[in-house]
């Protein structure tokens, strides 16, 4: 029997995590670091923070119908970009603040995702991924050449005192785009966390994840369960996008509907551990922290791809489960040993 | 089963409603695979049999809602289920297990119990049959809290039967519950389907293992080509050599 000293970080993990409020308490914590974060950081670094929020919040809304419907979707950005131009159209051509803009742009993507499900969800697989992916780049061959969002020359949104639409906010500051991108995060995974954890909505998800004929014949509702994760998933990367267009004031649909939104947030997802509500905050950190750090110490991003790639490779082969699993125990060390020894007897390297 | 099976004195007295299907017409896009068929829940296990490709999983979707028919209608007592969804049909009695039981492999075997039970808005009425599933299969009690893929297939059988009878249902259709098992726990998966008649449930089971199944059988029809091409007892089957045969290669 060990002590309370011999325990491992995987011990007092999982010990924390087996507590019945250890949730709430973690939320809690991080929600209060969260705030006062900003007041210890330099702009440099709270920018860098806000980055790692967005993309949390963006790995997380895939992650619901990624990892918890088991829906590979590779057009999840493309709800990235609609929020952004939608968002957009609103304040340039309606000439109404960032609020209103973002819920018309979350209503608008909420009916696009509906109209869109109801063909692709019934779908499963590789036809799901291929059929999501290529109504992305429909969406960004559409922006390239409609007038309204401005074709091929972008969008500028308007700056400045009173275009936020929110009362005592003057000049949207770095400090407004944290907590607003901090807000929305953090309501994310509270939403994730009793939408998927804690709610028999969960478990009706988990169970067509698992095994979808038979769910359905234990009377759930298959295809409405589906389109319900599908249209929440994609109003939240509509808002990121929006929230995101409005802090970076120019926006291009080479930018903000490039397929490598949609594979950031799956490698996120997926390195941090799929259908989790921890991994996407994991995945999110790590791998958004290792395109600024590539970017800062590189002089450029051209090493962050491969290195996104040889990440995929990684995990899909030593750790299915992602780093989460790692922390739980499903992936041990002698697991990781046995894969690279099989890979290296199969690739003849020993 | 037989008539005289020392299983059939223990079964419950008062028996399920019949779920009868009569003039079946149904299949997938523009073709037909089930052709005007008539088939019934019987008193005890009703054996569906059939070469592959005959059109008995089409049957057993129909029966279940899944897959819509075409013409024909479908009632359960005195209940139309002609046009009825599969969360209808579950809420009105009749469970589905799908082919190798399909559990929900990351939930753990409490949460697949209790997924079964969702139909079950009153929490005594969850309570009482999630005691009935552990009376039934005592050997879940250990499992509860352990992931049903990590249980042995006839372990996961038990979860797959338990969950189907946390719906509350008193007939169930089960497709090819030995499928993918072991032949030394083919047995042990026929043993649990026979519990459930026991109980008073009403079975309408495809099975492709003829032989062992042929022992439970109370009723046994055939398939071929989406046609039903025998309707009858164990008994007046072993009459039909060409059927016994040609089709069930016995």
């Amino acid at each position: 029997m060990g002590t309370e000293n011999d325990l491992t970080v995987r011990d007092r993990f999982q010990a924390l995590l087996g507590r019945d409020d250890a949730h709430l308490w973690l939320f809690g914590i991080g929600a209060v670091v969260l705030a006062v974060l900003p007041f210890a950081l330099s702009t440099f670094w709270t920018r860098i923070a806000l980055g790692a929020l967005m993309w949390i919040g963006l790995a997380q809304s895939w992650n619901m119908i990624g990892g918890y419907a088991g829906y590979l979707d590779f057009g999840h950005g493309a709800y990235f970009g609609v929020g952004a131009f939608v968002t957009g159209i609103v304040m340039v051509e309606l000439e109404l603040p960032f609020v209103a803009g973002l819920l018309i742009a979350g209503v608008f993507c909420a009916v696009l995702a509906y109209v869109v499900g109801v063909p692709t969800l019934r779908l499963s697989g590789a036809y799901f991924a291929i059929a999501t992916w290529a109504f992305a780049e429909a969406i960004k061959e559409l922006a390239l050449i409609l007038e309204i969002t401005g074709g091929t020359y972008g969008m500028t949104f308007p700056t400045g005192p009173g275009t936020s639409g929110i009362p005592l906010v003057g000049w949207p500051d770095e400090m407004f785009f944290y907590y607003l991108m901090m807000v929305l995060t953090l309501g994310t995974i509270a939403l994730a966390y009793f939408l998927f954890e804690h709610s028999e909505f969960g478990f009706r998800v988990k169970a067509i994840r698992d095994h979808e004929d038979a769910a359905q014949s234990l009377g759930i509702d298959a295809t409405k369960i589906k389109r319900r994760v599908y249209v929440i998933s994609c109003v939240i990367a509509a808002l990121f996008g929006g929230a995101n267009a409005y802090y970076i004031t120019f926006i291009h649909p080479n930018d903000v509907l490039a397929p490598i939104i949609t594979d950031q947030m799956i490698i996120m997802a997926l390195l941090g551990g799929l259908g989790t509500i921890g991994g996407p905050i994991i995945g999110g950190v790590l791998i958004f922290l290792l395109n600024r750090l590539s970017s800062l110490f590189l002089g450029n991003t051209t090493i962050y791809l491969p290195l996104i790639g040889l990440l995929i490779m990684v995990t899909v082969l030593f750790a299915p489960s992602g780093v989460i699993g790692i922390l739980r125990g499903e992936v041990g060390r002698e697991d990781v040993k046995q894969n690279l020894r099989e890979l290296a007897e199969k690739f003849d390297i020993l | 089963m037989s008539a005289d099976t020392p299983q059939q004195t223990s079964r419950s007295e008062a028996s399920p409603p019949v779920l009868r299907a009569e003039g079946i017409v149904t299949g997938y896009g523009d073709h037909e695979v089930i052709h005007d068929v008539d088939i019934q829940s019987h008193e005890g296990i009703t054996c569906l049999f059939g070469p592959n490709g005959s059109g008995k999983s089409t049957l057993l979707k129909t029966l279940n809602g899944i897959v819509p028919i075409w013409e024909g209608t479908i009632t359960y007592g005195d209940v139309d289920l002609s046009n009825a969804t599969p969360d209808e049909i579950v809420r009105e009695g009749i469970a589905t297990v799908p082919q190798g039981g399909g559990v929900f492999g990351t939930l753990t075997v409490e949460e697949n119990l209790r997924v079964g039970g969702f139909t079950v808005s009153e929490q005594d009425a969850y309570r009482r049959r999630r005691e009935e599933v552990l009376d039934a299969f005592p050997a879940l009690e250990d499992k509860l809290g352990d992931r049903a893929s990590s249980l042995s297939g006839g372990q996961q059988m038990m979860v797959s039967l338990g969950r189907a009878m946390m719906t509350g249902a008193d007939t169930f259709l089960l497709d090819e519950p030995s499928a993918g098992l072991s032949p030394a726990l083919v047995e042990d998966a026929f043993e649990l389907v026979e519990r459930l008649v026991d109980r008073g449930a009403r079975v309408i089971l495809i099975e492709q293992n003829v032989t062992a199944a042929l022992r439970l059988a109370d009723h046994v029809n055939i398939l071929v080509a989406g046609e039903l091409a025998f309707d009858g007892s164990p008994a007046e089957l072993s009459d039909e050599e060409e059927l016994m045969e040609v089709y069930l290669g016995l």
